[in-house]
């Protein structure tokens, strides 16, 4: 039962809920897209749909935050748009304060503590993304992160979001039940087979957009489509 | 460019009651129990850690937290709540430290963060936040075990818990403490309490216990003294083993 402006601002519902939080979140399952990540043994892959017509090369969910971390964004493009700035503005603050590069996990920490307090001021609504982290850190090895609206971040062995988020997730949970050890080709086919098998759809190249970090080369990027055309191809032969 | 507003949206309903508040207290509620308990040497936190899927990397998540090297930290409620609230004690230890050499007294220390909650209660376009807080902490007066609740009001306790299964656990506590525990007896009361509400099995992994006093000791600051410290999952596990 609703006392008043808790559905239009976040303040607390008598059951202690935020429902601008809530709201929030169901507009990144209505985004029509759906993202994964998975964290392999000396690697990170995230992946996503590309659903496009024209000028494809705009239209894209993953950006670059600094040279060694990277993100894909579900939801809302536009609130992503300001929240990928956001993040690479305090990147830069941190590497021209400190003289290194943020890791991973602070930039995803400092993404959630900034989306904590849109939770908390009534002034500013939640952003209607989630932005899911990836970076390879020399200390802790391959790092994959997920920020949303409420604030809320932790270190993923995978994950997903967007419309099939818990169709991919359960996918996801069954194949690293047995807490297998992912080489770089491994993370890609069960990143992209999950995204094939929740959506009941094989991919062309051209309709997905993947982006890696590795050991061997720590820089963020992302696949060409001859690149992804490769993987297609190796997991096709496996069948 | 005005980015705030400037009345408060915590009000008094006609019954006199701060209503935002009480549902603040309601989503505390919601969250996963914490336990708290002194011991005459010293004293025990701990909090189950539950996650949302196998997925996730629990190592990247910290819900005891240390707030300088005698003053330790536990929450019921909303986690990113919590990080602003560790942020702010942290930084508040730092600032005491800067004028006065020393780490604050928990007391001091306790007192600053309540009086960020409730200002959270009273200032324009904010809400209260989600979370109780149990601190513990050593000092020169001895252990101490606070909580403070998301109006700002803070207590001292023997013993307490917030979250889920707090009223089924006091009671527990308050069948099993005594003023003479030291503080193994306490990391063992605590997870037997939290045991009592767990769903699911208790692993090293599913709980975080954090102690300061008894042997959580370090040298630092130029003396040997109570330094909080996380129990270790080897630590967790063989505690376990004793209560199987």
């Amino acid at each position: 039962s609703s006392a008043g402006y808790d559905r239009h601002i976040t303040i607390f519902s008598p059951e202690g809920r935020l429902y601008q939080v809530e709201y929030a979140f169901k507009a990144i399952s209505n985004s029509g897209i759906t993202t994964v990540g998975v964290r392999g043994q000396d690697s990170v892959v995230i992946v996503t749909q590309k659903k496009i017509p024209v000028y494809p090369s705009t239209v894209t969910h993953i950006f670059q935050l600094t040279p060694y971390v990277g993100c894909v964004m579900t939801g809302l493009i536009a609130d992503a748009r300001a929240q990928v700035t956001r993040a690479r503005q305090e990147a830069a603050d941190y590497r021209y304060k400190f003289g290194y590069e943020i890791s991973t996990d602070m930039l995803a920490k400092r993404v959630a503590n900034i989306n904590q307090v849109y939770t908390q001021h009534a002034a500013m609504r939640p952003l209607g993304v989630s932005m899911i982290l990836i970076g390879y850190d020399e200390e802790r090895g391959p790092q994959l992160f997920k920020c949303d609206p409420a604030g809320y971040y932790v270190g993923y062995k995978a994950t997903a979001a967007g419309a099939k988020q818990q169709e991919s997730l359960n996918h996801l949970e069954k194949k690293l039940k047995k807490d297998p050890d992912l080489n770089f080709e491994d993370t890609v086919e069960l990143a992209i087979n999950t995204l094939s098998s929740v959506l009941a759809a094989d991919f062309k190249a051209t309709e997905i957009e993947v982006a890696i970090v590795t050991r061997e080369d720590p820089k963020f990027r992302t696949l060409s489509v001859a690149e992804i055309e490769t993987h297609l191809q190796r997991i096709v032969e496996k069948d | 460019m005005s980015d705030r507003y400037s009345f408060s949206l915590t009000t008094f309903s006609p019954s006199g009651k701060l209503v935002q508040i009480e549902y603040a207290l309601n989503a505390v509620a919601q969250g996963v129990t914490s336990i708290g308990i002194k011991a005459t040497n010293g004293i025990v936190i701990a909090t189950e850690k539950k996650t949302a899927s196998p997925l996730i990397d629990d190592s990247s998540l910290e819900k005891v937290a240390n707030v300088c090297p005698n003053i330790g930290i536990v929450y019921s409620g909303m986690g990113p709540d919590f990080r602003v609230l560790l942020t702010k004690a942290r930084k508040s230890a730092q600032k005491y430290k800067r004028i006065y050499n020393e780490y604050p007294p928990t007391g001091i220390l306790v007192k600053e963060v309540a009086s960020v909650m409730q200002e959270f209660t009273q200032s324009g376009g904010v809400r209260p936040f989600g979370v109780s807080l149990l601190i513990a902490g050593y000092d020169e007066t001895g252990p101490a075990l606070y909580q403070v609740d998301p109006s700002g009001s803070y207590w001292a306790w023997k013993a307490s818990a917030i979250g889920k299964n707090m009223v089924n656990a006091k009671t527990f506590l308050e069948k099993r403490y005594n003023d003479d525990m030291e503080i193994e007896d306490a990391v063992h009361t605590s997870i037997l309490t939290l045991k009592e509400g767990f769903e699911g099995q208790m692993t090293e992994n599913s709980i975080e216990i954090g102690i300061i006093g008894g042997d959580a000791t370090g040298f630092t600051e130029g003396k040997q003294q109570p330094l909080f410290r996380k129990l270790t999952p080897s630590e967790v596990k063989d505690y376990l083993a004793n209560i199987a």
